[in-house]
């Protein structure tokens, strides 16, 4: 069953032409001239009970454009959005019973009360009963370890605990729909673990989930399917695993060597197709390779024929960077066509 | 600071200084000019404030003279008192206060300018624009409601001493009263407080000479009658001879006075900040 | 409607528990708002003690009048302060966590702050109501009772309802900082004295086109049975129902062009 049906979904954003100062006001009053630009630009997505979808592009591609059109916060300029059978913008009140939202940079708790308070307040604007808040509020609590924190006053909360109480916030009611826009923005590895982790829980418990993000981890860590959007248009749609290995296939290892290895070439001679470079003045080496054409294995085991590795780590594309690159054309869209470059 | 300011030779120090000011004044016009939509707003609210007072005397005059002032003399001590009132009544309190409650003003404590004058060139760029904007809001008042008569003869050069006092004695109590955020950490109850007090105590709506006698006396001694009262009175000619000039002197003495009383206060509020952090 | 009612309230109590935590500004925000009261009081008293009467209104006539101002504006400031904060809320993109709570957004905002010099407009404005009335020339009828309760109790409505209507300007002037509102709070200063001293364009703003009359001067001419049309001060409710709806209806225009902020 769709939980959420959007059908070729515009917002276009008025900017008023307009000269510095009073002179340029009333010319305006006068003359009326616009720049639009669409942030949305028909877009079309389908998303079912249980799915947890990543949305991901560049800076201003439209992610949170179109969930706050999914959430009723914008009105579309033309297009049908329905969530949970409803019309959000039309029926908000209506609508905000059925999902819960949290925008990274924005806090929905009351600033200057205990967080505490603040889940009260929600708990009455959403008439959930005493036990039921009871019941959620203990099970939140205990998976987000915010325990100590509810009697804090938001303002005082570090970014990472107030994200924390911010997600209890938006799942205090138990929605069946659940978006995040940039939920892990600014956080420390630690906390970013805790809350994929959390949200795994959360999926798995039923729940589906929409989260934007910059994050490949975030992606890879909780969600099974990947939209991609650029100028305002969904540009991919499928399954996560699949663009990975599409468009991101290209993984560099670093290792930190013991000594200067015998032979840099050595190494690439082993590896036909891989890139490899010296790292921390001979001290360490970044090979990048494909993973169909090597694993990980054979090329670490390719490093150990020339120096001792003391140390590794495989690095990953960042998500935007692939998108980057399949927008300007580089990246062929059909796997398997790719040759060893 | 001082100890920078020492260190450059006195002349080059008073050039480079003066040139700073005047370029703080320019920047302050250009940036009251840049946001005059807002300050239009902000002009028409006391323009409307302005056209009821004269409406409401219009009505209480109406039978004929009332205390020594008839509608005509009225009219004219009400628009001198709404251009008097409209000096340093924009911006340099606000960003004054916005910058001690955020902090922020522990870094023009190591500026090597002072910060007084600073804030005093603002004001001087603000109220050029005040004063332009104020004369024209008064002069269309003025034809609404029949015409201002001319200055009173023989006022005129107490007058004309007393208009130029107004801006510094304006600056000093907006000055003092912004610096008071330093010890409240509220601005918006200390600026009403301190309008209500300027308002009835400068004779802005009421001409002083309706209060019972001892108010009298007591608002002829607060700084605040030379704020409205005075001027408004030289000119149409409700003071003159030795009285003129004493209010004049009462005037130019609260001036002054206000002046160090910032100073006095800045150092206080400085040292307080040096010593517990921005 | 009861939910409503329950939900505002919850709303502001704990906003009033957040205020109280800044006790020191809530003592100099109210002597802020006795001493700005007590001025136009003190203003008043200097005007009469030399003139019997302004247009057939004595002193104690237009106190009445002052004080229904005071009162509004106590009344208006403790319990829907939040349409003020409409400019920022709207234009920094602080609307977007209201709208996706289940409780009337209009309402949530109305509801996101405490103004603590209401206390002082209340205290002074209940003080000079109960004076003027004492002193008016009134004979207390039961008709003029109940009149009266209606009309007064009516009033603070008209405030809210055109403070919600001016500050929904927000939705279209797009800066955080705007006076516009407040310049159309200061027009509603000048139902603090009798409609018949302005002229005419004056007295059909303040009457028909943005009625601030109908906050003071209107309530208190159907209590007085003074001015030269008395009856039209029964009209409060209406007025104050329709400045509501007006309120209501700019909120409405206002959210289906809501645009958050940046992308």
């Amino acid at each position: 069953m769709a939980r959420i049906e959007a059908d070729d979904l515009r917002k276009v954003f008025r900017r008023p032409d307009k000269g510095p100062g009073l002179a340029g006001s009333l010319r305006h009053l006068v003359e009326r001239r616009y720049t639009e630009k669409a942030a949305v630009d028909g877009i079309s997505l389908r998303v079912d009970a249980g799915e947890a979808v990543a949305y991901v592009g560049p800076n201003g591609a439209g992610k949170s454009t179109t969930i706050k059109l999914l959430t009723g916060i914008l009105v579309p300029t033309s297009g049908e959005v329905r969530v949970n059978g409803i019309v959000p913008h039309r029926h908000r009140i209506e609508n905000a019973r059925g999902v819960g939202v949290v925008f990274g940079q924005r806090t929905s708790l009351w600033w200057d009360l205990p967080v505490r308070d603040s889940f009260e307040l929600l708990r009455d604007m959403h008439g959930l009963g005493a036990a039921e808040y009871r019941e959620n509020l203990d099970r939140l609590v205990e998976m987000l370890q915010i325990g100590d924190l509810l009697d804090s006053t938001a303002r005082r909360l570090s970014l990472g605990q107030r994200m924390r109480c911010d997600l209890a916030a938006a799942l205090l009611h138990a929605p069946p729909i659940v978006y995040l826009d940039e939920p892990t923005i600014g956080l420390d590895i630690e906390v970013k673990d805790r809350l994929r982790t959390f949200l795994r829980q959360v999926v798995a418990g039923g729940t589906t989930l929409v989260l934007t993000t910059h994050d490949l981890g975030d992606i890879e860590d909780v969600c099974s399917r990947l939209v991609i959007i650029d100028q305002g248009r969904i540009v991919h749609d499928g399954g996560l695993r699949q663009v990975i290995e599409t468009y991101a296939r290209e993984r560099v290892m670093h290792a930190d060597l013991a000594s200067r290895p015998v032979s840099l070439s050595g190494v690439a001679a082993r590896l036909p197709g891989a890139t490899v470079t010296e790292e921390r003045d001979g001290l360490g080496v970044a090979v990048a390779f494909d993973p169909l054409a090597h694993t990980a294995a054979a090329v670490l085991s390719a490093l150990q024929q020339e120096a001792e590795v003391v140390d590794l780590r495989i690095e990953e594309p960042a998500i935007e960077d692939v998108v980057r690159r399949m927008y300007a054309g580089q990246l062929d869209a059909a796997p398997g066509e790719r040759t060893g470059t | 600071m001082t100890a920078l300011a020492a260190g450059v030779a006195p002349a080059v120090g008073l050039r480079r200084a003066t040139r700073a000011y005047r370029a703080m004044s320019r920047a302050a016009f250009r940036s009251l000019v840049a946001y005059q939509t807002s300050f239009l707003f902000g002009l028409l609210a006391t323009t409307l404030a302005a056209v009821a007072m004269l409406y409401l005397w219009r009505s209480v005059l109406a039978a004929g003279t009332v205390r020594g002032f008839d509608w005509p003399a009225m009219r004219a001590y009400l628009l001198v008192a709404f251009v008097a009132g409209s000096l340093v009544s924009s911006y340099v309190d606000y960003r004054m206060a916005g910058r001690i409650q955020q902090g922020d003003v522990a870094m023009d404590l190591v500026r090597p300018v002072d910060y007084q004058k600073s804030r005093f060139a603002e004001a001087l760029g603000f109220g050029v624009y005040e004063l332009g904007t104020g004369l024209v809001v008064a002069a269309a008042a003025a034809a609404l409601f029949g015409g201002v008569p001319a200055p009173a003869r023989g006022g005129v050069v107490p007058f004309a001493v007393s208009a130029v006092l107004v801006m510094p004695l304006r600056f000093g109590i907006v000055y003092v009263s912004a610096l008071v955020v330093f010890w409240t950490r509220n601005y918006v109850g200390v600026q009403s407080a301190r309008i209500a007090l300027v308002t009835l105590f400068s004779g802005g709506l009421v001409p002083l000479a309706f209060f019972p006698g001892w108010l009298q006396g007591l608002a002829a001694a607060l700084p605040f009658a030379g704020m409205a009262s005075t001027p408004a009175l030289l000119y149409v000619g409700g003071l003159s001879g030795a009285a003129a000039w004493r209010a004049v002197a009462v005037q130019a003495a609260w001036t002054a006075g206000l002046w160090w009383l910032g100073r006095a206060m800045w150092r206080g509020a400085s040292r307080q900040l040096t010593v517990h952090g921005g | 409607m009861r939910r409503n009612l329950w939900l505002y309230r919850r709303c502001l109590g704990a906003q009033l528990r957040a205020t109280l935590e800044y006790e020191g500004d809530f003592w100099i925000m109210s002597v802020a708002a006795l001493l700005t009261q007590g001025m136009g009081f003190v203003f008043l008293w200097a005007i009469f003690r030399a003139i019997p009467q302004i247009n057939g209104w004595r002193f104690w006539d237009v106190v009445l009048i002052y004080s229904l101002v005071a009162l509004t504006e106590g009344v208006a400031v403790l319990l829907a302060q939040g349409a003020w904060t409409m400019a920022v809320t709207v234009n920094l993109g602080g609307l977007d966590t209201v709208l996706v709570r289940p409780f009337s957004p209009l309402l949530q905002v109305l509801s996101s702050q405490i103004g603590m010099n209401g206390l002082g407009n209340l205290v002074l404005g209940g003080s000079l109501f109960v004076a003027a009335l004492v002193h008016v020339h009134a004979t207390w009828t039961p008709v003029r009772i109940a009149t009266a309760a209606l009309v007064f109790a009516c009033a603070p409505l008209v405030k809210i309802g055109l403070n919600i209507l001016t500050n929904c300007s927000a939705f279209w002037l797009k800066t955080p900082w705007s006076m516009f509102p407040f310049a159309f709070h200061t027009l509603g200063e000048l139902a603090r004295y009798p409609l018949g001293i302005y002229g005419l364009a004056v007295r059909l703003v303040l009457s028909v086109v943005l009625p601030y009359a109908f906050m003071s001067y209107f309530p208190a001419t159907a209590v007085l049975s003074l001015g030269s049309a008395p009856w039209l001060g029964l009209l409060t409710p209406v007025a104050a129902a329709w400045c509501l709806l007006l309120g209501r209806w700019a909120f409405r225009r206002g959210l289906t062009r809501y645009e958050s902020s940046g992308s």
